[in-house]
């Protein structure tokens, strides 16, 4: 990378001693950095890594909140053991996790691409609509939206008054065994601003010529979509599907929010982080909480890896064939 | 920092390189520095964190007591902290496990045998022999209700027994009579199906899953919840109990699914007699209070159905000190005055229901103003007289893990996803795991 404003000098022989010099300013230089790092590296330290290292010291032990880490006695794998053998609500806050992921999620990604296509275009105020899309996912995990979400999706909430304009007799979809579950993934897919923004930043990126081309060959809407838009931009697809899947195995707020902690009614909306709190801060049994905690980070890991090894297939970056 | 003295001025100046390394350092330093913070300042001023759940009409009150307190003893003083019920355990485990617990806070049945077994509660024995904490005011079966496993785990903070709340304007407009006391839970069932009938207001909350409910009818039937630390009672009970309220649910004598777990999920604010969606509400006499400042319709309340002598005089909450507290003697002095003292009395009044010392307990009778805590005082002291011999001990480890099972599980079956019989196994396994009964 040069410009043409600054030549390239060839550098000038060095002397030993200064070389040393150099060396010392190299470690005070270092130093700085370091201090410069500080507040993120302390920040990394004091509150991830360690309090991780903790937490999985503490899931081979009972530890509870109420005694300090020196009583907690060590169990071996019986949490473990528990988790996958003799604990009912775990396998079903897994199932539920599982049915939430792999149904909002590509939900979410549809939502967010189809909006996309429809705001990349040059009209009047495109911008402000882009802003009003975006919006939701700025309130994101706040707990008044879910809040909001909770009271519009009642009885008498407002989604029913107006299904109630067209003689609908809705339910009382956040209190319905079989219905909270979708009005969460509702809450979730709505909020797909994010991924949005960078379906659109991708979209911009695909060379105007290529759809020249496919119109000149007489190529339609859905086959420029399906053979320029798709390639081009599945390295941003990629992208967004291996955050918001992450994303979507986390969900805690808007189910801890809409089922007032509980996950009710009768567990429907039992999350797997969910389910891992209530075990670890209302049922003080933390050592299992941290066990569940660590074999969530490993699946999770499982599952990003397993989309990693995926995307060789499906994943097009087309720097990679220009070169 | 080096600092190199500038060629014009001759005063020493910084060079960027050591000001930035040195701004870098600061928060390091502010940090440290930030340590070490000392609560009894050396002014001889003592300040003790003190933390309750309750709405604002406690914490109002509690100000106050506490600012006598302060104007009695001009060297202590109080961080008072407080939030609603919901959350309030969650926040008290996560400073307990910061080793910040407060010197003092509010604690109740479900949690107090976990703390005092996990040593986070001073064991108050020792300043109630010597009359420190003076208890010999209190009922027996009152103070008793503190002890865990022989250790004093808390003061009991007010007595209270189950109440159950109806909308005497919701009967008056349908013109039926009021629940009585002592009436068959048959009797009742049919009572409230005919309110439905007539108000088209169902006639009373499901209580299946209100475990202060089921446990009433467990007494009434020769079993209990736990008798040392065992569950007292077997499926058979369950299976019952969750068979009489699908019985009631047929006859309409009780609201939809999801107006029962609307109610079983609220905190005391939302219960559904104040909200209008059901006739009764079950809760506990000292939560009358409370109701009222909810609805404007008149509220009655009585004992829940059934023979009332398997009622009990409850500790309706604790005052515990932490163990680990640096002032504990001056706490246990607050927590004396906040039971003993006749003023502090007059100024807590019911709210954390009947107070304890009962020579307090009349005066506040004697004095009270407010309407509610008169209605309280006047039908708990009616109850009180109708209390069988027997009161239950503090429910074991795990007693709020129960407590939660109950829900899921009558609410499993109101739902309609089990019968009662699947309902009561399912109970008695979950429950039998929760306290770590084999």
């Amino acid at each position: 990378m040069t410009t043409a404003s600054t030549p390239v000098r060839p550098a000038p022989p060095v002397p030993a001693e200064a070389a040393r010099g150099r060396g010392g300013r190299r470690r005070r230089d270092n130093l700085s950095g370091y201090l410069f790092l500080s507040p993120w590296l302390l920040g990394l330290l004091g509150i991830t890594a360690i309090p991780m290292l903790i937490s999985l010291y503490l899931s081979f032990t009972d530890y509870s909140p109420l005694i300090s880490l020196g009583e907690a006695n060590w169990v071996g794998l019986d949490n473990y053991r528990r988790m996958f053998t003799a604990d009912p609500s775990y396998w079903h806050a897994v199932r539920v996790t599982v049915i939430f992921a792999v149904v909002a999620t590509p939900l979410k990604l549809a939502a967010a691409l189809g909006v996309a296509l429809l705001l990349n275009r040059t009209l009047r105020g495109i911008s402000l609509f882009r802003g009003l899309f975006y919006l939701p996912s700025l309130l994101g995990g706040s707990v008044a939206v879910a809040i909001v979400w909770r009271s519009m999706f009642n009885r008498e909430g407002a989604f029913n008054s107006f299904l109630g304009w067209f003689g609908i007799h809705g339910t009382p979809w956040v209190n319905d065994p079989f219905w909270a579950l979708p009005t969460l993934m509702l809450l979730a897919i709505w909020q797909f601003g994010a991924p949005m923004v960078i379906f659109l930043a991708g979209l911009k990126q695909v060379p105007g010529e290529l759809y020249e081309a496919a119109s000149v060959d007489g190529a339609g809407a859905w086959r420029q979509f399906r053979h320029i838009t798709l390639p081009m931009l599945s390295p941003v697809i990629f992208f967004n599907l291996v955050l918001e899947t992450i994303h979507g195995f986390q969900g805690f707020t808007a189910a801890f929010v809409l089922s007032g902690g509980t996950g009710g009614p009768v567990d429907s909306t039992l999350m797997y982080t969910l389910d891992l709190y209530i075990k670890g801060f209302t049922q003080l049994d933390m050592g299992y909480a941290s066990a569940m905690a660590w074999v969530f980070l490993v699946v999770v890991g499982l599952i990003t890896a397993v989309l990693f090894s995926t995307g060789r297939f499906w994943v097009h970056y087309s720097d990679a064939e220009e070169r | 920092m080096e600092l190199k003295p500038d060629p014009r001025t001759l005063k020493p100046q910084l060079s960027r390189r050591s000001l930035l390394a040195g701004l870098a350092a600061v928060p390091v330093l502010a940090a440290t520095a930030a340590c070490g913070d000392d609560s009894s300042g050396s002014d001889g001023k003592t300040e003790l964190s003190f933390f309750w759940w309750g709405a604002q009409a406690r914490a109002d009150l509690t100000d106050k007591a506490l600012a006598l307190y302060t104007s009695r003893h001009p060297e202590v003083t109080f961080k008072k902290t407080w939030q609603a019920n919901q959350g309030y355990f969650d926040k008290l485990a996560t400073l307990t496990a910061g080793g910040n617990a407060p010197d003092i806070f509010q604690i109740d049945d479900n949690y107090i045998a976990e703390y005092s077994g996990r040593g986070v509660t001073l064991d108050l024995t020792p300043y109630k022999d010597d009359n420190k904490l003076d208890m010999t005011k209190f009922p027996e079966s009152l103070w008793k209700y503190g002890e865990v496993d022989g250790k004093l785990a808390g003061a009991a903070f007010g007595e209270n027994t189950q109440g159950l709340v109806w909308s005497q304007t919701l009967l008056d407009k349908a013109k039926l009579p009021a629940p009585k006391t002592g009436m068959s839970w048959d009797d009742f069932i049919s009572w409230a199906a005919e309110v439905s009938k007539a108000t088209k207001v169902p006639g009373t909350q499901d209580p299946s899953a209100i475990y202060q409910a089921l446990w009433v009818y467990l007494r009434q039937n020769g079993a209990d919840l736990y008798s040392d630390n065992k569950l007292a009672f077997d499926e058979s009970h369950i299976g019952s109990w969750f068979s009489l309220w699908k019985g009631a649910r047929d006859k309409g004598a009780c609201p939809t699914p999801d107006v029962i777990h609307e109610g079983n999920a609220t905190d005391i604010s939302k219960q559904l007699v104040v909200t209008g969606k059901a006739g009764t509400s079950w809760v506990w006499v000292n939560q009358m209070p409370e109701l009222k400042k909810n609805t404007k319709d008149t509220l009655g309340v009585m004992a829940y159905p059934g023979d009332p002598s398997a009622q009990w005089a409850r500790a309706s909450m604790y005052f515990s000190v932490f163990k680990g507290s640096p002032h504990k003697d001056l706490a246990v002095d607050v927590l004396n005055f906040l039971c003993n003292d006749p003023e502090a009395g007059k100024i807590l009044g019911t709210d954390r229901g009947l107070p304890s010392n009962l020579d307090v307990r009349k005066l506040v009778a004697d004095t009270v103003t407010d309407p509610n805590m008169k209605q309280t005082i006047q039908v708990q002291n009616d109850l009180g007289t109708k209390f069988g011999p027997t009161s239950p001990t503090v429910p074991p480890k795990g007693h709020s893990k129960v407590k939660t099972e109950l829900v899921r599980i009558a609410e499993e079956v109101t739902y309609g996803r089990q019968s009662p019989q699947q309902g009561a196994t399912a109970f008695v396994t979950a429950a039998k795991a929760a306290i770590g009964q084999s």
